[in-house]
C-alpha cells in the first residue's frame, strides 16, 4: 500500500521533472558564477579566500570589457561545510540564477555530493578547494566535474616521496582525520607508499574536537616512525604535535595544506619546522603577478599583512579558475553549459598558480584537474608564518 | 607500563574537564530539577570570552574573571527568560528545548563574531610538560581534576554549612514547602543557576589553554558532561565527579587498546548499560516524586 502511493508520486512527478528540465535546458543562462562554500562555520575562512579570488578576477575581467559583452558576477551561497545545503545552493545556482558555472567549496563532502546535481543539470562545475579525488574522478562521462586546485591523489603520492626524501629509517607514521576527506586520503597514501615499496608503519585517526591523542602518537612512536604525515586541521593538528610534545616524539611533520591555517598560533614553537603543500602562497618573496593581485587584495578587503588570509591557496585557485571559466565562454561563444564545458578543454592560461597549457584534457580522466603536481610547492612553519620553503633555514 | 601511566594521565585530564561540566548540572539540578542543555556553551563563552579580552589588551587574569562573570550573567539571565517561564508545568520539554535553542543560538552568534577558526589562550600552564615516571602531560592537565575535586568539596561545605546552601536542598526536596516556609524560591533557583555558569565558564577558561577556544569547544564537552552526570547520578556531587574522572579515563584505555574509533561507541555504550543495571545512576539516590 505504502509502495503504491510512492509509486504514484513519483509517477506524479517524473513528467513535472521532465518538464522542469527541459524549460532549463533551453534557457540562456547568465553571466554569472555561482559559489556554494562555507561562509559560516569553523571553515569559513575557505569561503572567504573563493570570495577574494573570484572577485578580484571579475572586476579585472570586467575592467577589461567583460565576457562576450557583458559583465560578469559572482554569486556566492553558504554551504556551512553541509553536503544537503551544497546540493541544494547547486540547483539554486543553476536553475534559480541560471549562472554559468559553479565554483566549488572547501569540504570535500559537498563536492562529493554536489557530483550528482551538477550531472543531473549539467552545469560545468570547477572546484576551488577541496582535494577529494573521487569528487572530480567519478567515472562519469561526460564528466561536468572539474578542479583548479590539489587533488589528494597526487598530494598524497607528493607527500609520500617528500617524506622518504627526509626519513633515515623509511618508516612514515600517517595522521587522518575521520571525516571524507581523511578516509578518501588513506588509500591514496596507502597506494603511494606501496608505489615505493614501503607500508605505513601506522595508520592513526581522531575525530574532530577531540583534545588529546597520545594513544595515537605513542603508537606511531613505539613503531618507529621519524616522519608523520597529516592529514588534519589546525585544531586537531594542534592536538597532535602537543600530545608528540608530552611523550617526547620529534618526527618531521609534512601535512596537507589543512594544516595551512592558524596552526602556528595554536601550536607556538611547537609548529616550527612542520611543512604544509600548497597550491599557492602570499608569504614570503612574491614574483611579479602575486605582488599586483595582493596589492589588489589589500586595497579591496583592507588587509595589512599577507599572514591575514588564512587560505591563500583557495585565493589563487580561485583567482586562477575565474579566468579559465571567462575563456572557456569567450571560446564557446555563448553562456551555454554544453558549449563552456566542451570548451573548457580548449583553455591555456598561463595563471598565478600554474601555466595551465592546457587546462584540462578530455583524452585523460585525470586531468580534470588542471594543476599538476609539479606545481605543488612546499611551505613550512616558521616562527608563526608559514613560509616557502626555500626561503628558510628548513630547505634542505 | 609508561604507556598506561600516560593513558592514566591524560585520561584523568579529559575527565577533569567532563567532571566539572557535570558538576554544573548537579548543580541545577539539585535545586532546579531542571538543567541548562546550553551548559557546554557556558563552557565556550568563558573559553571564547577570555581569549577576545585578551585580545582587547587586558591582562591575563582580568580577562579570564570578566569571562567567568559573564559566563554567570548569561546563567542568570537564561534561567529566568528560558527556564523559569517552563519549570510550572509538569513536562520537561518547555525548558529543555528552550534551552537546546539558547545554547544553538549562542553557538551561531560565537561563530560570526569569533570566527571559525580555534584561537589559543594564554596560560604558564602549558609552557612546558611535565614528565611523570615517564609519561607526560601539562601542569594546566593536571590541575583541572584538582580544581574539578576542590570545587565538589566547596560545594559541599556551602550546602551543609551555608544558610544559602541549606535553601537550596530546602527548594530541592520540595519547592512548596521551602516556600512557605519563607524562602525565596526563584532567587534560590537563579542563585543556583549562577553558580552553575560560574563553574561552567571557569571550566571554559580552564580548559581553553588545552583545547583551545573556539564556538564549537562546548558542544561535546556539554553532551559528555550530561551523560557523565547522568552515570554518576545527578543528585550526588562526589558521583558526578568521580564519574567524570572515570569516564575519562576509560575513553584513554579504549583509544590506546581498542581503537580511536571505538571510543566513542565503548563510552555510550556504557552510559546504557549502567542506566540499564542503576536507573539513577552510579551514585544517585532514588528520588520520589509526590503528586
Amino acid at each position: 500500500m505504502q509502495m503504491a502511493k510512492y509509486n504514484r508520486r513519483i509517477l506524479l512527478a517524473a513528467p513535472l521533472a521532465l518538464a522542469l528540465s527541459s524549460t532549463t535546458a533551453l534557457a540562456q543562462q547568465e553571466a554569472c558564477i555561482g559559489n556554494s562554500a562555507a561562509i559560516t562555520g569553523p571553515a569559513a575562512f575557505g569561503g572567504q579566500a573563493i570570495k577574494m579570488g573570484a572577485e578580484i578576477a571579475i572586476d579585472e575581467i570586467n575592467q577589461n570589457g567583460g565576457v562576450l559583452g557583458k559583465k560578469l558576477r559572482l554569486v556566492q551561497y553558504d554551504d556551512a561545510g553541509a553536503p544537503p545545503r551544497g546540493v541544494d545552493n547547486t540547483r539554486r545556482i543553476a536553475l534559480a540564477d541560471k549562472c554559468v558555472a559553479v565554483l566549488g567549496g572547501y569540504h570535500s563532502t559537498v563536492s562529493v555530493a554536489q557530483v550528482e546535481p551538477v550531472h543531473a543539470i549539467g552545469i560545468p562545475f570547477v572546484g576551488v578547494l577541496a582535494a577529494n579525488t573521487q569528487a572530480i574522478e567519478n567515472g562519469r562521462k561526460p564528466n561536468f566535474m572539474f578542479r583548479v586546485s590539489a587533488k589528494d591523489k597526487w598530494v598524497a603520492r607528493f607527500l609520500v616521496e617528500e617524506a622518504l626524501k627526509v626519513s633515515k629509517t623509511g618508516k612514515i607514521a600517517f595522521f587522518y582525520e575521520n571525516t571524507g576527506w581523511g578516509n578518501g586520503a588513506l588509500p591514496d597514501v596507502k597506494a603511494a607508499m606501496s608505489k615505493a615499496g614501503k607500508e605505513l608503519v601506522a595508520a592513526e585517526t581522531f575525530n574532530w574536537n577531540d583534545q588529546d591523542m597520545t594513544p595515537q602518537v605513542i603508537r606511531a612512536r613505539d613503531a618507529g616512525a621519524d616522519v608523520a604525515l597529516f592529514w588534519a586541521l589546525d585544531r586537531e593538528g594542534n592536538q597532535i604535535l602537543r600530545s608528540m610534545d608530552k611523550v617526547g616524539f620529534k618526527p618531521t611533520v609534512i601535512g596537507a595544506w589543512g594544516i595551512a591555517g592558524n596552526l602556528g598560533e595554536l601550536a607556538g614553537p611547537l609548529a616550527n619546522g612542520v611543512q604544509v603543500i600548497q597550491t599557492y602562497t602570499f608569504m614570503g618573496e612574491l614574483g611579479p603577478k602575486g605582488k599586483a593581485l595582493w596589492g589588489k587584495i589589500q586595497a579591496k578587503y583592507g588587509l595589512k599583512d599577507p599572514s591575514e588570509i588564512k587560505m591563500s591557496s583557495g585565493v589563487a585557485n580561485a583567482y586562477d579558475a575565474v579566468y579559465i571559466i571567462a575563456q572557456a565562454i569567450e571560446k564557446a561563444g555563448a553562456y551555454e553549459w554544453k558549449k563552456v564545458r566542451e570548451a573548457l578543454y580548449k583553455v591555456e592560461h598561463d595563471g598565478i598558480v600554474a601555466n595551465y597549457k592546457p587546462a584540462f584534457d578530455e583524452a585523460d580522466p585525470e586531468r580534470q584537474d588542471a594543476i599538476l603536481p609539479q606545481y605543488y610547492k612546499l611551505t613550512v612553519w616558521s616562527d608563526g608564518k608559514l613560509l616557502p620553503i626555500g626561503q628558510t633555514k628548513y630547505a634542505q | 607500563m609508561t604507556t598506561s601511566f600516560q593513558y592514566l594521565l591524560s585520561g584523568l585530564a579529559i575527565g577533569g574537564i567532563y567532571a566539572l561540566v557535570a558538576l554544573g548540572f548537579h548543580i541545577m539540578w539539585s535545586a532546579a530539577k531542571a538543567v541548562n542543555f546550553a551548559h557546554g556553551d557556558t563552557l565556550m563563552l568563558g573559553g571564547v570570552l577570555a581569549v577576545l579580552g585578551v585580545d582587547a589588551g587586558l591582562p591575563l587574569w582580568l580577562a579570564c574573571l570578566l569571562a567567568i562573570v559573564a559566563g554567570g550573567v548569561f546563567g542568570v539571565l537564561l534561567e529566568r527568560f528560558a527556564v523559569r517561564p517552563f519549570t510550572g508545568s509538569n513536562t520537561s520539554i518547555g525548558w529543555m528545548l528552550t534551552t537546546i535553542a539558547v545554547g544553538i543560538m549562542v553557538e551561531s552568534l560565537a561563530t560570526m563574531q569569533f570566527g571559525g577558526f580555534s584561537r589559543p589562550l594564554p596560560s604558564p600552564g602549558i609552557e612546558r610538560a611535565v614528565n611523570i615516571f615517564g609519561a607526560g602531560v601539562y601542569p594546566q592537565e593536571l590541575a583541572i581534576p584538582c580544581i574539578a575535586l576542590l570545587a565538589m568539596f566547596g560545594f559541599r561545605a556551602l550546602q551543609q554549612r551555608t544558610l544559602i546552601g541549606r535553601a537550596m536542598q530546602a527548594v530541592s526536596h520540595n519547592r512548596q514547602a521551602a516556600a512557605l516556609m519563607g524562602i525565596d524560591v526563584n532567587r534560590v533557583v537563579a542563585f543556583s543557576f549562577a553558580l552553575a555558569a560560574l563553574f561552567g565558564a571557569g571550566a571554559g577558561v580552564l580548559v581553553a589553554p588545552v583545547v583551545q577556544a573556539s564556538a564549537t569547544m562546548g558542544t561535546l564537552l556539554g553532551l559528555k558532561g550530561f551523560a557523565v552526570a547522568i552515570i554518576g547520578g545527578i543528585t550526588s556531587a562526589p558521583g558526578v565527579v568521580i564519574a567524570g574522572l572515570g569516564f575519562g579515563i576509560v575513553e584513554k584505555f579504549v583509544e590506546g587498546y581498542i581503537s580511536t574509533a571505538a571510543r566513542e561507541i565503548v563510552g555510550f555504550g556504557s552510559m546504557i548499560v549502567v542506566l540499564l543495571i542503576f536507573p539513577q545512576g552510579l551514585f544517585g539516590k532514588k528520588e520520589v516524586f509526590k503528586v
